[in-house]
């Protein structure tokens, strides 16, 4: 039978959603940054998937591309995941103030 | 990797368009030169190009329909097929929730339907009265639940649970325990059996909290992929404690140990990794009943315990049948005397620690450096010996013991948790006024 025919005195259903209402904060959008010479990038590492390994490449390439760039690694911006996390990343626009950030890097996975 | 959960994240917080680079990969089984490779040739340009492209503002969040619209009519069947095409669905069959049976559910609740119960993330949908009617009509629920679906709901909002978490790649599974007169008021199993499904308190309320966090949290599995669970454990059926048993042996019930009083209707949610064995213990020394729980479900925790104990967080559970239960009371131990027990002696050699963490995700895992950040206790590295063994446990009363189960056969079962996501969060049940004459009503009449 195909599914979506009607069998003989069968009801009908008027049905409701079953999600709910989005409640996403409003955000503020920083400037787009194009050229990272003479500009701050701070980077989180939530310790996890070798992302300390993945930074240090990373880091090695942007100093080679842009020699003016200046970054804060993960080791002065302190690990995002374990004890404490939501304290953790309550802190964190502080952080970014207080380094002088224009681009952020937060890795691996989250 | 990540990818849906993150975009899903980014939408929740107003930043959709948050760039996110992808590495394409896997990072824990690449090379040194394949990873050097992604990230400069793959990883970098992503990079680069996010930090170039911002839009000016959040985006307005599409429109979406209001809670009593109705989104579509049709046959049961039409009713199912269109809310598996919307994702809506958990795979299994659902009751069409229309505007009467989720009114019924409304009518055992004395909120208002649009009071906002919490935020659920990653997605930070509003969770109210009116959407855990919705989803539990459509999980099979009986109205008289909805008191239960309410604080099953307050408990994962609560911040303290980490919801948004659910998605990580153990594919841990929310697990409910359920205490007071409530579990003899609305059916609940608490004896043989318990944990499979076949009641309908204990199986529809488990499958309730599945498909709401899938609905209103938005975690989901392919094709939407915002769950990142490797290998998923289906959902579980409501833990309903055996309180008579409880009240014999003397001990209190496992609502009591979370801070409640005996007597009080309570829910507690939590965390579940993983199941150990049926683990089978006789006689009338207690200690031999302990030792083969250490060796058995402690074994079962030990391995998972890396993860505990760099983020300082392990509630593992032990549903012990009342058997067991009674020859440890009666040989004098009391539950802290079992918690002690397995905190003293549950112990795993700290290479293999070092090594189990490596393996999963934490690539420069190292229980002495972990003691010098002050992040993990020194007792960690009192040696450089591989062989020294560590504790598993983070702290003796977080291990949970719930009685449950065939009276008549001497089994337990040990619920591994997932350390700091989805602690146990405890709630008390608030029943309307009228509890009693509506469940006699209820009782009488069944549902439409």
């Amino acid at each position: 039978m195909n599914e979506r025919t009607r069998t003989k005195g069968e009801s009908n259903f008027d049905v409701v959603w079953p999600l709910g209402r989005l409640v996403s904060p409003p955000v503020e959008r920083a400037p787009a940054v194009l050229d990272l010479n003479g500009k701050t990038v701070c980077e989180f590492w939530d310790s996890v998937f070798r992302g300390d390994e993945m930074y240090a490449v990373l880091n090695e390439e942007l100093r080679k591309r842009y020699p003016g760039i200046k970054i804060v690694d993960h080791v002065t911006m302190g690990a995002t995941h374990g004890t404490n996390e939501r304290e953790v990343v309550a802190s964190i626009p502080d952080l970014l103030r207080k380094h002088g950030a224009d681009a952020v890097i937060s890795g691996v996975g989250a | 990797m990540f990818m849906g959960l993150g975009r899903a994240v980014a939408k929740g917080l107003g930043a959709a368009d948050t760039a996110i680079a992808e590495y394409r990969g896997v990072p824990l089984i690449d090379t040194k030169e394949q990873l050097r490779d992604n990230v400069i040739n793959i990883l970098l340009p992503q990079i680069l190009d996010g930090w170039g492209k911002r839009t000016a503002a959040s985006q307005a969040p599409a429109t979406e329909p209001k809670p009593r619209e109705i989104v579509y009519s049709g046959t049961l069947q039409q009713v199912q097929d269109y809310f598996d095409q919307q994702l809506w669905a958990d795979g299994l069959p659902v009751i069409p929730p229309t505007l009467d049976r989720v009114d019924e559910f409304l009518r055992c609740c004395d909120r208002s339907p649009d009071d906002v119960v919490g935020i659920c993330q990653p997605e930070y949908r509003e969770a109210t009265i009116w959407n855990i009617a919705v989803n539990g009509v459509m999980a099979g629920c009986r109205p008289e639940y909805m008191p239960v679906l309410v604080a099953v709901v307050e408990a994962i909002s609560d911040p303290l649970f980490f919801l948004e978490d659910a998605g990580s790649t153990p594919g841990w599974e929310p697990l409910i325990i359920i205490n007071g007169p409530i579990v003899k008021e609305l059916d609940f199993n608490s004896g043989s059996g318990v944990m499979r499904v076949g009641r309908r308190a204990n199986t529809s309320i488990g499958r309730f909290l599945r498909l709401f966090m899938r609905n209103v949290a938005g975690q989901r599995i392919p094709p939407d992929v915002t769950d990142k669970g490797s290998i998923g454990l289906t959902f579980n059926v409501v833990l309903a404690e055996n309180e008579d048993a409880v009240d014999e042996l003397g001990w209190a019930p496992f609502s009591v140990d979370q801070g409640f009083s005996r007597g009080e209707n309570v829910v507690t949610v939590q965390s579940c990794v993983n199941i150990t064995q049926p683990t089978y213990t006789g006689g009338e020394e207690a200690l031999n009943h302990v030792q083969i729980i250490a060796e058995v479900i402690g074994h079962a925790n030990a391995y998972w315990s890396f993860c505990g104990i760099r983020h300082r967080k392990m509630y593992p559970l032990i549903v012990m049948s009342p058997s067991v239960a009674k020859a440890i009371a009666d040989d004098g131990w009391s539950k802290d005397d079992v918690r002690k027990y397995l905190y003293d002696n549950v112990r795993l050699p700290a290479h293999l620690v070092e090594k189990y963490a490596r393996n999963c995700a934490y690539n420069d895992y190292d229980l002495g450096k972990l003691v010098t950040q002050g992040i993990v206790p020194a007792e960690y590295h009192e040696s450089d010996d591989p062989d020294r063994m560590v504790r598993v446990f983070v702290k003796p009363e977080w291990i949970g013991i719930v009685v449950a189960g065939d009276p008549g056969r001497n089994q337990s079962k040990g619920y591994v948790q997932n350390h700091r996501q989805g602690v146990p969060v405890s709630k008390k049940i608030r029943l309307p006024s009228d509890w009693i004459s509506l469940l006699k009503r209820r009782q009488a009449a069944p549902a439409k």
